[in-house]
């Protein structure tokens, strides 16, 4: 369990962001994850300076466009172009855009992160 | 032959390439090279530069970003040359061998002539693993140590 | 306006032991824009830590940075401990907290000696690392390795310090502090050091929280956050303080940095002390459930961030780490323009980068 986790749609995001970034609040980082047929994300905040920490989180469909909050937090470049080269979620109105090379090199897999067959069926499974 | 061939032995020089290790070898290379370890009483020098270098001293395994770069560094090193895997990764991918980005031991790209196991590599076999190889290529060279 | 030309540093360059490239934009000497490129060394390492079994990702996530090893071991098993959650031992804890500050002690001595390197002071280098071969000798000696310990098991450690060792670790942390602080002595006094560091580099403290940035590099700025500062493992027992300095240049990230690594020798001799007897280790039954964990922890170059959703069968669903070096590469895009190519070098170390870590 995740303290302080407010869950918004992703038209809501800017908004909320923009009120951490209003109360100075410290980006930490974000978590994407596949959820089969959507992609769940998770953002993390810190009340600085201390160690208050909480979270915005929504989903998305596959394909679905997500609003960019480099806008705000410059420093969101990084894990936003993460997302959208390993998950393939895409973010839209990058401040910079790292074309889907950030990490992976032109023969890498592409979208790695996605759960495989393998592992859907292993989770299905369930216990040992 | 003659004195070019003994003073490549007396002193070789080194160029270290990181792959994606995860680092723990390199700062064992490092340590090498420092007081306790004093690599440099072989008359070993760390180089950076390709052309210079004799032996070219590797860590961590290939990933598909890198393996080009390997590529290239060893095709600008001139002849005679030894290339050593320091660490398991280097040699198999070790603990990284399920990872998606990493193609294997740096011999999937590069000929290899001597391998040093250990995760990280400890100082002492690093030198081992360097001396090894100076007698290689003392025997390629049809000289002495 | 001159005329403007773009130079690579990196990806292989003396001061980095790691590959990372930064393309410069220059303007004669001056510096005027940059932009990363990394992905260097991207390994996939969250990937594989879905496929491997719990315990096996100990191993894995420890060789994310060979240089905080121990710490992201540790900081796995906390957040896998915490989707039960469960508890261990407090001779465990107080264990896992020697080992942390051991591992801080190294890599901070490290860095140090890389600096004194980055501006061309090759004998205090060699000082440096040969008085962290005595730590790295400790850690052999008590962790069982001198860089990749995998100490620290689901449920606690996997050795311990008896008596004997005890004994010795502190007489060799006692030498290790007299040293440190001599040498260090000479580096935060010296003439020419001051002026190769001192406003090299400067973040303010707003620029600093805005950047999200974090460990050293943070508190040089005046910000006085520490992961420590939670009370995570023995540090709520233990007389902690966090390191802060003003500057928000290089000179004061050396002087953070030589400040916590006087205070994690100490933390050492106090917890060393303080440990009480018992168990090293709790017994772990089964799968963890599904659930979702974070934790945070300080590592010598700044917070990790580890995140971790598990789903009852034995491979964890999502394990996310954000290291400290992701969140600090971006104050390079504030803090290189405007400075001169030949001070980059040392602007780059000033965060202390660690790559392996970022790309994982
Ligand atoms: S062999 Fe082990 S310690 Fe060395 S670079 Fe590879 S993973 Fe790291």
């Amino acid at each position: 369990m995740i303290d302080k986790l407010k869950e918004i749609s992703k038209d809501q995001l800017l908004a909320e962001v923009k009120k951490y970034a209003d109360s100075k609040a410290k980006f930490v980082t974000g978590s994407c994850n596949d959820l089969g047929d959507r992609l769940e994300v998770t953002y993390f905040f810190n009340a600085s300076p201390g160690m208050d920490m909480s979270a915005l989180r929504f989903t998305v469909g596959k394909g679905e466009e997500v609003p960019s909050m480099t806008g705000i937090y410059l420093t969101a470049v990084l894990i936003e172009n993460e997302m959208k080269e390993l998950f393939g979620l895409k973010v839209k109105d990058l401040a910079i855009d790292f074309g889907g090379h950030m990490m992976l090199a032109q023969d890498s897999p592409v979208l790695p992160m996605l759960k495989s067959e393998d592992q859907k069926a292993a989770a299905q499974k369930g216990g040992n | 032959m003659g004195i070019i061939a003994t003073s490549r032995l007396k002193s070789p020089w080194i160029m270290h390439f990181d792959n994606s290790s995860c680092n723990g070898c390199d700062i064992e290379v490092l340590a090498c090279l420092t007081p306790l370890y004093d690599i440099e009483r072989f008359g070993i020098v760390n180089m950076g530069n390709p052309k210079h270098t004799d032996v070219l001293v590797v860590t961590g395994p290939v990933n598909r970003r890198t393996a080009r770069v390997l590529k290239n560094l060893y095709d600008q090193i001139a002849d005679p040359k030894m290339v050593i895997a320091v660490g398991t990764c280097s040699i198999s991918g070790g603990v990284f061998h399920n990872c998606y980005n990493v193609l294997g031991g740096v011999d999937k790209v590069i000929p290899v002539d001597v391998y040093i196991p250990g995760c990280a590599a400890r100082p002492e076999a690093i030198i081992d693993g360097v001396v090894m190889a100076l007698q290689k290529l003392a025997k390629l060279q049809g000289v002495a140590l | 306006m001159a005329p403007r030309t773009i130079t690579p540093f990196g990806p292989q360059h003396p001061v980095l032991p790691e590959p990372i490239q930064l393309k410069l934009t220059l303007e004669d000497e001056k510096v005027v824009d940059v932009m990363p490129a990394i992905g260097y060394g991207h390994r996939g390492i969250e990937k594989a830590c879905e496929l491997n079994e719990y315990p096996k990702n100990i191993y894995l996530c420890e060789r994310i940075c060979g240089i905080c090893s121990c710490i992201h071991g540790i900081t796995y098993c906390e957040v896998v401990e915490s989707l039960w959650p469960m508890d261990i031992p407090p001779r465990a804890k107080y264990l896992r907290t020697i080992f942390s500050e051991m591992s801080r002690t190294h890599s901070h001595l490290l860095w140090l000696g890389l600096l004194a390197d980055a501006f061309g002071f090759e004998s205090m280098f060699m000082q440096y690392w040969r008085i962290r071969e005595k730590v790295l000798d400790l850690l052999e000696l008590t962790a069982g390795h001198r860089v990749t310990q995998s100490v620290s098991i689901i449920g606690g450690v996997r050795r311990d310090i008896d008596a004997d060792m005890k004994k010795h670790c502190i007489e060799v942390l006692k030498d290790v502090r007299k040293e440190v602080e001599a040498l260090s002595n000479v580096l935060v006094n010296d003439y020419t050091v001051k002026a190769r560091t001192i406003g090299k580099g400067v973040l303010s403290y707003d620029q600093a929280i805005a950047l999200g940035c974090c460990g050293p590099h943070l508190r040089a700025s005046g910000v006085k956050e520490d992961c420590r500062m939670q009370g995570y493992l023995a540090y709520g027992d233990l007389s902690f303080e966090p390191v802060v300095a003003s500057g928000g240049d290089s000179y004061s990230r050396a002087a953070v940095r030589i400040g916590e690594t006087i205070q994690a020798i100490d933390l050492q001799l106090e917890a060393l002390g303080k440990m009480p007897e018992g168990e090293i280790a709790a017994k772990v039954k089964g799968n963890p459930p599904a659930n979702e964990a974070t934790m945070r922890v300080e590592q010598p170059r700044g917070e990790v961030f580890y995140y971790a959703k598990g789903n009852g069968t034995r491979n964890l669903e999502r394990l996310r780490v954000r290291t400290p070096t992701y969140a600090n590469i971006p104050s390079l895009l504030v803090m290189l323009p405007g400075c001169e190519m030949a001070d980059v070098p040392i602007i780059v170390l000033s965060i202390d980068p660690c790559i392996s870590c970022t790309e994982r």
